[in-house]
């Protein structure tokens, strides 16, 4: 995922993939199944948006429309004309499976070894049947996809996300979850292996293509969605933050397929604990708050306790 | 038995069979009710169907199948206590045409492709039916249904892969809010001037 492409060598294209992030399709399904626990109705602040930089967070996020729209869209567009369907999935495939190093890494600095023997089990497949990656074929097999990164690590051990950022081309984010992807990046073995032989611009090249590869995976939706937003700015920054919010809540409870749910036991269950409805009026269920987020992640928490 | 007994009979039966239904039929029915929308929407989004029409079929599956004063309430968060009662009534009317209009568009690209509830959960006066969507890649994106039961079913939210589009209209209208002074007057002409566009 984009977020291990904030390399030693930024790629100027991952406003794409950061904004693609928050795009609904191109939502990783595996990685953002649990809604959040519930909050009663009455305790629930009303806006929630931290966002204290807003007034710059809005000039950067104009200007990232500006090269979204001159730029990545049309280059997201050819790409998307010139490669047919197969080979773009294999390119995204093969870009997936490059991240498993890192996402096993914080699989286990999350001491998630279920995830972490997924993620291993699905790069030994996938780089070997699969042709070093061109193929999915853990998926097939029945290993899903999860996404991780050490933003989400760092949520796990209750740090806080701090302030919403929007980066120039990066796209939404916020001081933990940058630090993050610094150091993921830092981390990431094929970024070592190209640095230690000089090949920087093979690290650009990966970070340009994944968000080549986001972007022209979510040029329909984010159209829509601005085409009929009347605040774009705000709908963005209320998706991103629900998406980074389900992740880590999936990251947290290890359950990618099997829900633990209370009173569920007789169900097929593909779905946890969903959070507890829009309903102004009827009062939040005494459920599931094995879910709550740590009372010290703020940004987070707000997420969740905006609502209901 | 007498026919007057008889019909008694078949009414205190009829009454109850669907009072005391257990649980798990309330659920099969509520999924089956997805599935039914579910069938609604691909049709409405099909390429037939112009978008005029589309955004009409859209605002009525809005008014039949959504729990809209419920959604109306919680989107306008803490607006809704300081809007007059004349302004809550417009946000009504305005807030099914803008949805209509919303996700007539941002729906059209999922024509096509697959869709089927899986399951349901109780969750308090919560039904939650869990869904799925497989694109045409073969990806797969979840969405879970929030229901409730009014003398039929209402959604009051969905969860596309975790995000709730409740919550996302609520931030969004209530940064226009602000842009707006805090008047919800203002929100009010934003919409009416977006639906009319």
């Amino acid at each position: 995922m984009y977020r291990r492409q904030l390399k030693l060598a930024l790629p100027g294209f991952v406003l794409a993939a950061s904004l693609a992030v928050t795009g609904l399709i191109g939502a990783r399904p595996a990685a953002a199944q649990q809604p959040p626990a519930p909050v009663p109705a009455a305790q629930a602040p009303d806006e929630g948006t931290n966002d204290p930089y807003e007034n710059t967070n809005r000039a950067i996020f104009d200007f990232n429309q500006g090269v979204d729209h001159a730029v990545l869209v049309p280059v997201a567009n050819a790409y998307r004309t010139v490669l047919p369907p197969v080979a773009r999935n294999m390119i995204h495939d093969f870009l997936q499976n490059l991240n498993s190093p890192i996402i096993f890494a914080n699989d286990v600095l999350q001491a998630q070894p279920n995830l972490a023997a997924e993620t291993f089990g699905r790069a030994l497949i996938n780089t070997t049947v699969g042709f070093g990656g061109l193929f999915d074929a853990a998926t097939a097999f029945g290993i899903p996809y999860h996404t991780n990164d050490l933003g989400i690590t760092m949520a796990t051990w209750g740090i806080a996300p701090g302030p919403y950022l929007m980066l120039p081309v990066l796209g939404p984010s916020n001081p933990r979850d940058l630090a993050g992807d610094i150091g993921d990046s830092f981390g990431d073995p094929s970024n070592i292996v190209a640095s230690n032989h000089h090949l920087i611009w093979a690290s650009f090249a990966r970070g340009l293509t994944s968000g080549i590869d986001e972007r022209s995976r979510n040029i329909e939706s984010l159209n829509e969605i601005e085409r009929t937003s009347l605040d774009f700015y705000a709908t963005i920054r209320s998706l991103a933050r629900q998406r980074r919010a389900a992740q880590i809540r999936h990251q947290k409870e290890d359950v990618p397929n099997a829900a633990p749910f209370q009173g569920a036991s007789a169900l097929p269950a593909p779905v946890p604990a969903p959070r507890v409805a829009t309903l102004p009026t009827p009062p939040a269920p005494p459920i599931t708050y094995s879910v709550a987020p740590q009372p010290n992640s703020v940004g987070d928490l707000q997420k969740s306790s905006m609502g209901r | 038995m007498t026919r007057r007994r008889f019909v008694f009979c078949s009414l205190f039966i009829a009454v109850g069979l669907t009072t005391a239904a257990p649980r798990g039929m309330a659920q099969s029915d509520a999924v089956a009710f997805i599935n039914q929308l579910g069938v609604q929407a691909i049709q409405v989004l099909g390429p037939n169907v112009a978008m005029p029409q589309r955004v009409q079929r859209f605002h009525q599956l809005f008014g039949s199948d959504f729990d809209l004063p419920g959604i109306a309430q919680f989107t306008l968060g803490r607006y809704w206590r300081i809007a007059t009662p004349q302004q809550q009534q417009d946000y009504l009317g305005l807030l099914q045409d803008y949805l209509a209009q919303a996700y007539a568009g941002r729906l059209a690209q999922y024509a096509g492709e697959k869709f089927a509830a899986t399951g349901a959960q109780q969750q308090g006066d919560i039904t939650v039916v869990s869904s799925e969507i497989t694109r045409n890649d073969g990806s797969k994106i979840g969405v879970q249904w929030h229901l409730i039961n009014k003398g039929g079913w209402k959604i009051t939210d969905a969860y596309v892969a975790g995000v709730s589009m409740a919550i996302t209209q609520r931030d969004e209208f209530a940064s226009v809010i602000q842009q707006g002074g805090g008047q919800v007057q203002y929100l009010l002409d934003r919409i009416r001037q977006k639906v009319r566009s």
